[in-house]
Parts: C-alpha cells; sequence; structure tokens
C-alpha cells in the first residue's frame, strides 16, 4: 500500500512542470502586426505587447519567421537626436508586468525578407523564451497610421517645430 | 600661494562663466540646434532621372531627409507622417511642395532603390543619392548628423542618423526643422507657412 502515495508523489513531481507553466503559457501577445514597406525592402519590423501574467520574469531570447532569411530582436535608441539601432539579446517581460515592441523602440526585425509584403498578409512568428518554451503567433501586415482613426490628428507633446528667424 | 589660489579661482570661475553664456543652452531641444549660424543651401544630388539640384525647384517648397532604406522603423515613420501631411494640402498647395529623400548609406542605396523606397511612401518624394563626399557636404549644410556603425546582426552594419526634416522655403532659404514624429497637422501648417515666407 506504501507504493500508491509515492506512486502519486513521482506523478506529482512529473507533472508540477506542467502546472507551474512555462514561460510560454504565462506570456500573451498582444495586436502583433509588420510595417507594410516597399517591395524590394530588405528589412522591416514587427511590433507586439507581451504581457506576463506569472510571479517571475520571463525572457524572449530569439525569434523565428519563415517569412525572412534572418530574424532579429533590436530595439532603437534616440540618443541626443541620433537614432541608433541596436541588437538586442533578449526581450524581458518582468513578472506580472508587460514588454511593449512599438515603432521607435524593441521590435523584431526581420531581414532579408523572402517576397514583397501586401497590406494584411499573415506573418508567422515564432518567439523562443528563456526555457526554451516557444509560441507561435500570427502578425497582420498594416500601413503606418499616424492619424487616429476618426480622423483627427494625434495630439502628441513632440513635435515643436523650430522656426529660423531671419533678421534683415 | 594664496594669490595663485585665487587667480586659478578667477580663471575657473571666467571659464564657467563663458560657458553658462555661450554654450549652455538649457531650453535647446537638441545640441547646436539653433546655436549653429545660417545652415542650408544649394546642392546637387543624383535620382535615378538624372542629377538634381536643389535650385532646381526653386519656386517650391522643399522637404529634406536623410535616411537609408535599410532602416525598418524610423525612416518608414518619418517620411508616412511627412506624407500625410502632404496629403492634409489641397492639390495646388501639394503641386508647390517637393520631399527629398537623401540616402545615408550610398554604398547599399542604388538608385533604383532609393527611388522605389521614396515614391512608396508619397509621390512628391524623389530619392537621392551620390557619392559618399557630396552626400556629408549636403548633411553638413543643413546640420545633419550621421554615422556606420558595424553590428552584430545579419544587416552587418546600421547607420545611426538625425531624423529631422528641414523645410526650404521657395527662394531656397532654410525656413524650419521639423522634430522626428512631427504630427501630420504640424507638418502641413510648416509647409504652409514656408509657402507664404520670402
Amino acid at each position: 500500500m506504501k507504493f500508491v502515495p509515492t506512486l502519486l508523489a513521482a506523478a506529482l513531481v512529473v507533472a508540477a512542470p506542467a502546472f507551474a507553466g512555462s514561460a510560454a503559457d504565462a506570456v500573451t501577445v498582444a495586436d502583433p502586426y509588420v510595417r507594410l514597406v516597399p517591395p524590394g525592402q530588405p528589412a522591416t519590423g514587427a511590433f507586439f505587447v507581451l504581457k506576463n501574467s506569472d510571479d517571475k520574469d520571463h525572457k524572449v531570447l530569439k525569434a523565428e519567421s519563415s517569412a525572412a532569411k534572418v530574424t532579429e530582436l533590436h530595439t532603437h535608441l534616440n540618443e541626443g537626436g541620433m537614432m541608433k539601432m541596436r541588437p538586442v539579446k533578449d526581450i524581458e517581460i518582468k513578472a506580472k508586468g508587460e514588454a511593449e515592441l512599438k515603432p521607435g523602440s524593441l521590435h523584431v526585425m526581420l531581414i532579408n525578407l523572402n517576397k514583397p509584403l501586401k497590406e494584411g498578409d499573415s506573418i508567422p512568428l515564432k518567439l523562443i523564451f528563456e526555457d526554451n518554451s516557444s509560441k507561435e503567433v500570427s502578425a497582420t501586415v498594416r500601413k503606418i497610421q499616424a492619424e487616429m482613426p476618426m480622423g483627427k490628428p494625434a495630439d502628441m507633446p513632440m513635435g515643436k517645430g523650430e522656426m529660423m528667424h531671419h533678421h534683415h | 600661494m594664496k594669490r595663485g589660489i585665487l587667480i586659478g579661482a578667477i580663471v575657473v570661475l571666467s571659464v564657467l562663466l563663458v560657458w553658462a553664456t555661450v554654450v549652455w543652452q538649457p531650453a535647446s531641444p537638441r545640441p547646436g540646434a539653433l546655436s549653429q549660424g545660417p545652415r542650408g543651401g544649394d546642392f546637387t544630388l543624383q535620382a535615378a532621372s538624372g542629377p538634381l539640384a536643389l535650385h532646381d525647384l526653386r519656386g517650391k517648397v522643399v522637404l529634406l531627409y536623410f535616411g537609408y532604406t535599410m532602416c525598418p522603423d524610423i525612416c518608414p515613420t518619418s517620411l508616412a507622417f511627412t506624407a500625410q501631411g502632404l496629403n492634409h494640402l489641397d492639390k495646388a498647395e501639394q503641386e508647390k511642395v517637393k520631399m527629398l529623400f537623401v540616402t545615408v548609406d550610398p554604398e547599399r542605396d542604388t538608385l533604383e532603390r532609393v527611388k522605389d523606397y521614396a515614391s512608396f511612401f508619397h509621390p512628391s518624394i524623389i530619392g537621392l543619392t551620390g557619392s559618399p563626399e557630396d552626400i556629408a557636404r549636403v548633411a553638413r549644410l543643413y546640420g545633419a548628423s550621421y554615422a556606420r556603425q558595424n553590428v552584430d546582426s545579419a544587416a552587418g552594419y546600421v547607420v545611426d542618423h538625425t531624423a529631422d526634416t528641414y523645410v526650404i522655403a521657395p527662394a531656397g532659404k532654410l525656413f524650419a526643422v521639423l522634430p522626428h514624429g512631427a504630427p501630420p497637422a504640424k507638418v502641413a501648417e510648416t509647409i504652409r507657412a514656408a509657402l507664404v515666407a520670402k
């Protein structure tokens, strides 16, 4: 009779990782999209919001896509007006937190696209996490919108044009 | 001994005073933005249709932007916002505006590539390239900076660059500088002001 509790305990130990949840289980991907770029252009970016429902931090270590020859993780830095794009080794999503991939910031870069993009295309993306779990999402190709859907221009705090003063 | 310290202190304070009045610009959005003297000027670069000089566009408002086609994010954003600004104008106004996209990556951006890239965002945008020296000269005239960086990426190298749009009035003088991300309404407003500038 004693071996039943042991068997149960063994079963629980084996099953425990499934209950504890992998990173892929804990992290959701919201609103994935890929920016439409002109045909013949070699690279574009994929953007989405990662949300981590877990009690511990998770990281995306790699991204893969059949739409491009190479897929990498990048970010943008604005240093003194110089726009700098740099590869990053991972994207961290803190416990109960979010990581936003958006224009001008973190993104998945698709390099050497296999074929020209069309608005509305579905681009497959696979995100690989630190525990080797992975998640597949489908990102829609979208044209960049600067304005709100209602047709009102986005009212952003930035964008103060500098006017040159000409003194005659 | 004491006199040496006093003189030293005067020198240090004088330097600080000079720095505070001449160099330090707390409200300046970007180093050297307005502190540099008059900028701008004529130039000739290469379009797919042949050489194009700024003076060929006299009488039009010209928007000038420096970027490159391997840039997957900043350049498309700048060009898309500006294109939407152009679309705020009526047809008659649009006919008086041209935009120039000058590549800071002449090694990779061929005439065809830069033309396709530019016109994708708006028919009024002309893609330009040239020799590295010519491009550097034009960038200097307008206060644009760029620097090639080798990165550990299949992209090979990236080009760091400033992402302002320079607005040139119909007489050929630099009129305004729009920062990256200026909303389309702001772009349209600045173009309209430039259209009536001397």
